[in-house]
C-alpha cells in the first residue's frame, strides 16, 4: 500500500498526521520560486543597472541573497513556506512535526548542492522516489519533511431527520460509519446515496430513498440529537 | 457522552481557539496584535492541552470523522504555534561566535587538519615548483588569463587599486561575497558525496592559488601580489579550510558512521556542519570586506599590509585556539530539532 502518512506522537498525547508531498508538487513549487527569483533579479538588474559599477556589486549581493538566503528566510520566518510552496499548499516541518528550525532549514537548503547533481535534481529525485516519505537528500540529513497543508473541511451539517433507534449491538466503528455517511450526504447525489444505502438493506430493511432516510435517522440518534 | 452534547459543551472553546490561531497566523501585523484580545497568550498552553485532551476523547469515543478532523486540524495548528522557533537573541549570537564556533572547530580538529593539508600542501608545492619550472604555469592557465593576472599586479603600472582590472570597491565586495561565500557553501555541501567534492574543491583551490602566487612571484610581480593578499588571506583561507573540514566531517558520517546508524550520523554531522557554515559565512563576509576595502589600497606601504595580515592570522588563530575555553558553563544546546 502506498501511504505517505506519517504519524508523530506529541508530548501532549495526540498523534499528528503529516502527509508528505511527493516529487511533483515540490518540483512545481520550486519552479514557481524560480520564476519569482528571476523576476526579482530582473527588477534588481534594471534598478541597479543605472548605478554603474557599484550597481553591479549590489546586484551580486542581491544574487547571493536570492540564491542562498531566500529559501532559508522564507522557510523559517513564513511558517515553513516559500512563496512557491505556499501556492502549492506545502510546508516544511521538522520530522517531529514542529516548525522548521534555523539549522535544519540551513542544512536542507545548503544540501541542494548535492541534490541537483548530476543534473536537474537527479539525486534528489532518486532519493525522494526511494524514500517512503519522499524526502530528498537534504531533507534526510536535516531531518525535515515537506508536508501538505491540510485545508480544513468546513463541517457540513447533517440532514435534519427524525432520530431512528439503531439496532442494538452496533460496534462503535459501525456507528461512526453511519454518522460519516450522514455527514457526507451533502456532497453525494441522491442516486449515489441510495446506491450506498442499498448495501445496508440488512440494517434498514428498506431500499431506495426510505433506506437513506433511515440511515440518516440512525446517524442522528448516534450523535445524540433529539 | 453523545457527540452532540460534547460538541455543544466545547464548541465555544474551539471557536475561540480557532479565531486566536487565525489572528496569530495572519501575515499582517495589525491582525496579529488582535490575538491577545481574543485570548491572552498565557492561556494558550492550557487551551492547547484541553483541546488535545478533547481530541483524544473524540477519537476514543469514535465521534464522527468530520469532528475529529476539525479538532485534529486545530491541534496541528496549535502545535506549530507552540513550537515556533524563537528569533535568535543577541546573547546567543555573541556566545556562538565567542565560544560555540571555535569549540566546534577544535572538536573536529582531525577533519580540519586534513582539510588544511589538502589546501596548503598543493598550494606550497605549486608555488615552489613554479620557482624552479616557471613554464609549467602554461599547463594551468591560458595566455589571456595569465596576461590578466600580470596586469592586475604589475608593479610598473602603479595602479591606484591593487588586485583588479576595474570596478569600484562596492562592485568587488559584491563579487567577493557572491563568489567566495558560494564556494564556501559548496565546499561543505559537496563533502556529502563521500568527501570527494570537498577534497576536490580544497586541492583545486590550493593548486590555483598556488599557481597564481608562484607565477607572479617568479616573474617579479610578487610585491604587489603578496601585499594585496596579505590582509584577507587569514579569514579567507581559514574559512575555506573550515568549510572543507565540515564537508569532510559529513562525508565521513556517510562513509564511516561508527556505532550510529547512517541516518543518525548524517543528521548529527548536518547540525555540526550548519553551525560551522554559519561561522564560515561570517569569516568570508569579513574577508570580502577586507579584500574590497583594505587589500586593494595601493598607497599603504607593503610592510603595513604584511603586518596587518600577520596580525589577523594571529588573532584568528588565537580565537580558534582559545575561544570558548575556560568558560565553565557547558555548551547550551539550542533545541535544534527536538
Amino acid at each position: 500500500m502506498i501511504d505517505t502518512l506519517a504519524v508523530v506522537e506529541t508530548p501532549e498525547g495526540i498523534a499528528l498526521q503529516l502527509r508528505s508531498a511527493g516529487a511533483l508538487p515540490r518540483a512545481c513549487a520550486w519552479a514557481l520560486d524560480l520564476m519569482l527569483r528571476f523576476a526579482l533579479m530582473f527588477v534588481a538588474s534594471i534598478v541597479l543597472g543605472m548605478l554603474g559599477s557599484s550597481g553591479i556589486g549590489l546586484f551580486l549581493l542581491v544574487l547571493f541573497a536570492v540564491s542562498w538566503l531566500y529559501p532559508v528566510l522564507f522557510e523559517v520566518l513564513r511558517n515553513g513556506q516559500t512563496p512557491g510552496k505556499r501556492v502549492m499548499k506545502l510546508r516544511v516541518v521538522n520530522a517531529n512535526g514542529t516548525p522548521v528550525t534555523w539549522l535544519a532549514s540551513i542544512v536542507r537548503n545548503l544540501l541542494r548542492v548535492v541534490d541537483v547533481l548530476p543534473l536537474c535534481y537527479g539525486f534528489g529525485l532518486v532519493a525522494s522516489l526511494c524514500d517512503a516519505q519522499g524526502r530528498r537528500i537534504g531533507d534526510l540529513v536535516a531531518r525535515t519533511l515537506v508536508v501538505y497543508v491540510e485545508s480544513p473541511l468546513r463541517a457540513a451539517a447533517m440532514p435534519a431527520t427524525p432520530a431512528v433507534a439503531p439496532p442494538a449491538g452496533l460496534l462503535p466503528a459501525e456507528r461512526a460509519a453511519l454518522v460519516e455517511f450522514a455527514e457526507r450526504s451533502a456532497r453525494l447525489t441522491p442516486e449515489r446515496q441510495q446506491e450506498l444505502a442499498d448495501l445496508l438493506a440488512g440494517l434498514t430493511h428498506a431500499r431506495g430513498a426510505v433506506a437513506v432516510q433511515r440511515l440518516h435517522g440512525m446517524a442522528t440518534a448516534c450523535v445524540g440529537r433529539a | 457522552m453523545k457527540q452532540e452534547a460534547f460538541q455543544a459543551r466545547y464548541e465555544p472553546e474551539w471557536h475561540r481557539f480557532e479565531r486566536w490561531l487565525d489572528a496569530r497566523e495572519a501575515t499582517k501585523r495589525a491582525q496579529r496584535m488582535q490575538a491577545d484580545a481574543i485570548m491572552p497568550a498565557s492561556e494558550f498552553a492550557l487551551a492547547l492541552r484541553r483541546l488535545c485532551q478533547q481530541l483524544a476523547l473524540a477519537e476514543r469515543r469514535d465521534y464522527s470523522a468530520q469532528l475529529i478532523a476539525h479538532l485534529r486540524g486545530l491541534a496541528q495548528r496549535g502545535h506549530l504555534e507552540l513550537y515556533q522557533p524563537r528569533p535568535p537573541r543577541l546573547r546567543v549570537v555573541v556566545d556562538f561566535f565567542a565560544a560555540t564556533f571555535p569549540r566546534l572547530v577544535r572538536a573536529q580538529w582531525r577533519c580540519m587538519a586534513v582539510a588544511a593539508l589538502l589546501l596548503f600542501l598543493p598550494l606550497a608545492a605549486v608555488v615552489a615548483l613554479l620557482q624552479v619550472h616557471p613554464e609549467l604555469v602554461h599547463s594551468l592557465f591560458d595566455p589571456m588569463q595569465l596576461a590578466q593576472f600580470e596586469r592586475m599586479y604589475d608593479p610598473a603600472l602603479h595602479a591606484e587599486r591593487l588586485g583588479r582590472d576595474e570596478g569600484s570597491d562596492l562592485r568587488m565586495f559584491g563579487y567577493y561575497i557572491y563568489n567566495n561565500v558560494s564556494i564556501g557553501f559548496r565546499t561543505f555541501a559537496s563533502g556529502l558525496l563521500a568527501c570527494i567534492g570537498a577534497v576536490f574543491v580544497l586541492v583545486f583551490n590550493g593548486v590555483i592559488i598556488g599557481a597564481v602566487a608562484g607565477h607572479l612571484t617568479a616573474i617579479g610581480h610578487g610585491g604587489p601580489f603578496w601585499s594585496f593578499v596579505a590582509g584577507h588571506s587569514a579569514p579567507e583561507l581559514l574559512a575555506i579550510v573550515i568549510s572543507g573540514g565540515a564537508g569532510l566531517h559529513i562525508g565521513m558520517a556517510l562513509l564511516a558512521p561508527g556505532r550510529r546508524s547512517r541516518a543518525r550520523a548524517l543528521g548529527e554531522a548536518g547540525v555540526v556542519g550548519a553551525k560551522l557554515v554559519l561561522g564560515v559565512f561570517a569569516m568570508l563576509v569579513g574577508a570580502a570586506f577586507i579584500e574590497a576595502y583594505w587589500s586593494s589600497i595601493a598607497w599603504v606601504p607593503a610592510w603595513v599590509k604584511h603586518a596587518v595580515g600577520l596580525g589577523l592570522w594571529l588573532l584568528i588563530g588565537l580565537w580558534l585556539w582559545r575561544g570558548g575555553r575556560g568558560s565553565a558553563a557547558p555548551e547550551v544546546v539550542p533545541d535544534a530539532r527536538g
